[in-house]
């Protein structure tokens, strides 16, 4: 057992998750859920409330123990190397409990020195970057200023694996664009970073790539890019013709015409010609958009979504 | 008010309500809020006040068929250890008296204790919680609350104290001819002690910020209004009347069946309710009295610690008991000189029960007590491992370089020394203050070794909490405190449970050696430990191997 530092796995994985299962007495969390967080990475974790997000991460913590499936983290077991892994890892929950009587400072020196040694210098770089009072009482901080703290805490180490469960719930925009900055840091320095969240911009904007589950099973993983393979490109054309042309393109759905306004979804291998075609009709503008990640997102929720609109509220 | 308000399960608007006052506006439903959150609790500590009382009432009606019985019975009564841990009733040779002898104490003090914590519960720890900011968004008056759960617990007060007057209205306790006057004053008097719990709880929760700190500031100030009854029975009785609780002994239904010390515990109830008004009108909602202060940027490396920062966390409560420890034991140790003079008055067959120079016995029994203190420390300080987890700050621990057992055995420390050296405090202090008056320095050591022999008796309750921790993390903190209720409540009411004298004997501290009346045993002191060790290991190595169960 190496006693310090985990070095980098050589096979390239922060974190590695094959059919995880977990449940809570009749009520099944995780149902075969596979995740890989490759080194240098940031890899974006989805799925709505209640889908095993944090159950996951608990068990890449060794708080809770998996009932079957592997799970790896750093090269180790997080069930059973749990101690030696924490020196490489830092942790910032959705929920974030603090001590309520020591001050916000305090309980980053503590969380710091938890994992690893404090750097002060780091520390009062992320204390100025995230504009956070370290003299306050942490039962006096609001939400924001609690997930701060956890934030400056993992981000002022030098952790080989941030795994980070909304860390940005709670926060002003202002910081959610020194969270950007960080994490770019992080990345730049080659570690790696598992980023929980519901802000689609922002997994878009980080993350390298993204794994999508839905109850407590993984529907969609890769880079963005792949995901939005053999996915339609939305097109919205202004045009004063006649655009029946366009309708009966292949590869070409959904085509509505609104006062000369024409929106059409178009299949990926489609799409040259379909847009050769539309400029052979001399539009006064054309928008093309490939599908966002929250609607990629989405579209493994279309079933609650139709459950949701027929409701007819 | 609509119907309709009244079966919502929300505790939040009344409708159409014209409220005498705006700042209770609400108070109905807060009151229905309060019942229906709390029913079972309340029920709870009925039935075991009223139900304790109806026991000892019909098992003394068994033992005491003659006159001559309760004569004797008053005579065993009449000694420092009774009078210092239960007072002496005012007619101690009536059946009445004898029952009130028994029980009157521990029923009165667990309505007080019992009205704390509920207090406490629907005050200050809702505050903390943020609970009461969301109630307070909807139209409820300021005080609505506040208020409805004093009504609540001071319902709770009379209706014990109803159901103790009627259980010794029908018991027959009051002597034929004298009508039901002694019962009726014994209710009153339990409930009189009921409302100063209320009171005392319901200003500490307006001072302080936490509802631990609330506790913990209304059981100090009921354990000074017992210990000062205390030194007074055992002296004077001057100081008895310093003390509230005094004040509902002085009410000595079937003696002096006065009314007025029932007065004067509604006016002070009335003065500090008043008092908790006006801090709560003039408060921030979270706030208490002292306001916050800005702290340290900076933690010393000892924090990240587990031990270090136990010691930082639970740096009031060991302040705080090592005072009590230590006052106690000056305190106790000044009267028993005091004593002396009685024993020497005593009749022959009080000597027959104290076995020696009787100084001994009580200096055994204010040992046990030290004991008894000491155990409270030890579980509160082990609780703390499940209060972590169920705080959810547990996580952000465990999610550093630090092993379970590691984290929990350095978290034990608190517990494991800090008991021995509050036990040799307060033994220590004991023989000290007691030594000085006789002039024999030697007590000290003495009776610091006899405290120190209960060290293994402590641990054995720091064992079982720490394996409902591991085992059973939801109900450790009940059972934790519900075992050590019942061990005290075995200890003080003892014969009259009818137990086989094996289970007494297996309890921790009937196990303990009696010092100095009894000389110092080794086995049950090494079987303890044993027993108290294992206890532990069960604990820990489930704790090892289960998840982490927030909440």
């Amino acid at each position: 057992m190496t006693e310090s530092i985990v070095t980098t796995p050589s096979h390239g994985n922060a974190i590695d998750v094959h059919s995880l299962t977990k449940s809570f007495g009749r009520v099944q969390a995780l149902r075969g859920l596979d995740l890989t967080v490759p080194v240098g990475k940031v890899t974006g974790f989805l799925g709505p409330n209640g889908s095993g997000k944090s159950t996951t991460i608990r068990i890449l913590l060794g708080l809770l123990r998996a009932d079957g499936g592997e799970a790896t983290v750093l090269g180790g077991d997080p069930w059973a190397d749990a101690v030696r892994l924490h020196r490489s890892i830092a942790y910032v929950p959705g929920d974030v409990n603090l001590w309520p009587n020591l001050t916000g400072g305090q309980a980053i020196d503590i969380l710091c020195r938890l994992s690893g040694p404090l750097d002060p210098k780091r520390k009062d770089t992320m204390l100025e970057r995230f504009d956070l009072d370290p003299t306050k009482k942490a039962r006096a901080y609001s939400k924001g200023n609690r997930q701060k703290v956890a934030l400056v805490a993992a981000l002022a180490s030098t952790a080989q694996l941030l795994i980070l469960d909304e860390p940005t719930s709670g926060l002003d925009p202002l910081m959610e664009a020194a969270f950007t900055e960080s994490i770019r840091e992080v990345k730049s320095d080659g570690r790696s970073v598992l980023l929980s969240s519901h802000i689609f911009a922002e997994v878009e904007r980080l993350a390298d790539q993204v794994t999508i589950i839905r109850d407590g099973a993984t529907v969609e993983s890769g880079t963005i890019a792949e995901l939005r393979h053999l996915t339609r490109t939305q097109v919205t054309a202004v045009i004063d013709g006649s655009s029946n042309s366009l309708a009966v393109m292949p590869g070409v759905h959904d085509l509505k015409r609104v006062d000369g306004h024409v929106t059409f979804a178009v299949d990926d291998e489609a799409l040259g010609p379909v847009l050769a075609a539309v400029a052979a009709l001399h539009p006064r503008s054309l928008v093309a958009n490939p599908p966002s990640l929250e609607e990629l997102f989405l579209r493994h929720y279309e079933p609650e979504l139709a459950a949701l609109n027929g409701r007819g509220t | 008010m609509t119907a309709s308000t009244y079966e919502s399960t929300s505790p939040a608007i009344p409708v159409g309500q014209h409220p005498a006052r705006e700042t209770l506006v609400g108070l109905g439903t807060m009151v229905r809020f309060v019942l229906r959150r709390n029913r079972i609790r309340l029920l709870v500590w009925w039935l075991v006040i009223v139900g304790l009382f109806a026991y000892v009432l019909v098992y003394y009606r068994d033992i005491f068929t003659s006159q001559s019985a309760l004569d004797d019975f008053a005579a065993v009564s009449n000694v420092p250890s009774i009078k210092a841990l239960t007072g002496l009733a005012a007619a101690p040779n009536t059946m009445g008296g004898a029952v009130w002898t028994k029980i009157w104490m521990t029923c009165a003090l667990l309505l007080a204790f019992g009205v704390v914590f509920l207090v406490t519960r629907n005050g200050r720890a809702d505050e903390e919680a943020g609970r009461t900011e969301l109630l307070r968004s909807r139209m409820l008056g300021m005080h609505a609350y506040t208020v409805a759960t004093w009504i609540v617990c001071g319902a709770l007060s009379v209706a014990v104290g109803i159901g103790v007057a009627a259980v010794s209205i029908g018991g027959g306790l009051d002597p034929a001819g004298s009508g039901i006057t002694g019962s009726v004053i014994l209710g009153a008097s339990i409930t009189g002690v009921g409302l100063v719990g209320l009171a005392v709880s319901a200003l500490a929760g307006q001072v302080m910020t936490t509802s631990r700190a609330a506790n913990a500031l209304a059981s100090t100030v009921l354990g000074v209004f017992y210990m000062l009854r205390m030194v007074g029975d055992l002296g004077d009785g001057r100081l008895t009347w310093a003390s509230p609780i005094g004040w509902g002994q002085e009410m000595q239904p079937w003696g002096a069946n006065r009314w007025w010390p029932f007065a004067l515990m509604l006016v002070l109830t009335a003065i500090l309710l008043a008092a908790a008004s006006t801090v709560e009108s003039r408060r921030d909602l979270g706030a208490g009295v002292v306001s916050e202060r800005a702290g340290r940027a900076d933690a010393p490396a000892r924090y990240a610690k587990p031990l270090g920062l136990a010691l930082r966390m639970e740096r009031g409560p060991v302040i705080g008991w090592t005072l009590t420890i230590a006052l106690s034991a000056l305190l106790f140790g000044s009267v028993i000189d005091a004593m002396s003079t009685l024993m020497e008055d005593a009749s022959d067959s009080v000597a027959a029960i104290m076995r020696g120079t009787g100084v001994d016995a009580l200096l055994s029994m204010l040992i046990t007590m030290i004991a008894m203190i000491t155990t409270v420390f030890a579980i509160q300080t082990s609780l703390t491992l499940r209060g972590d987890e169920t705080r959810g700050i547990i996580e952000p621990q465990l999610a550093g370089a630090v092993s379970r057992v590691n984290w929990a055995l350095q978290r034990l420390l608190i517990p494991m020394v800090g008991s021995a050296v509050l036990l040799v405090i307060g033994g220590g202090l004991i023989g000290v203050s007691y030594g000085a008056t006789i002039g024999q320095s030697g007590q000290a050591l003495t009776l610091a070794l006899a405290a120190l022999a209960y060290w293994p008796a402590v641990m054995v309750f720091v064992g079982i909490t720490v394996a409902l921790f591991g085992w059973l993390p939801r109900l450790s903190i009940a059972l934790s405190w519900g075992l050590l209720a019942a061990m005290w409540i075995v200890v003080i009411v003892g014969d009259a449970l009818r137990l086989p004298a094996w289970l007494l004997d297996l309890l921790p501290f009937s196990a303990t050696p009696y010092q100095p009346l009894d000389p110092m045993s080794l086995p049950p002191v090494i079987v303890m430990t044993a027993v108290a060790g294992l206890l532990c290991w069960l604990g820990l190595a489930r704790f090892a191997r289960r998840d982490v169960q927030t909440g």
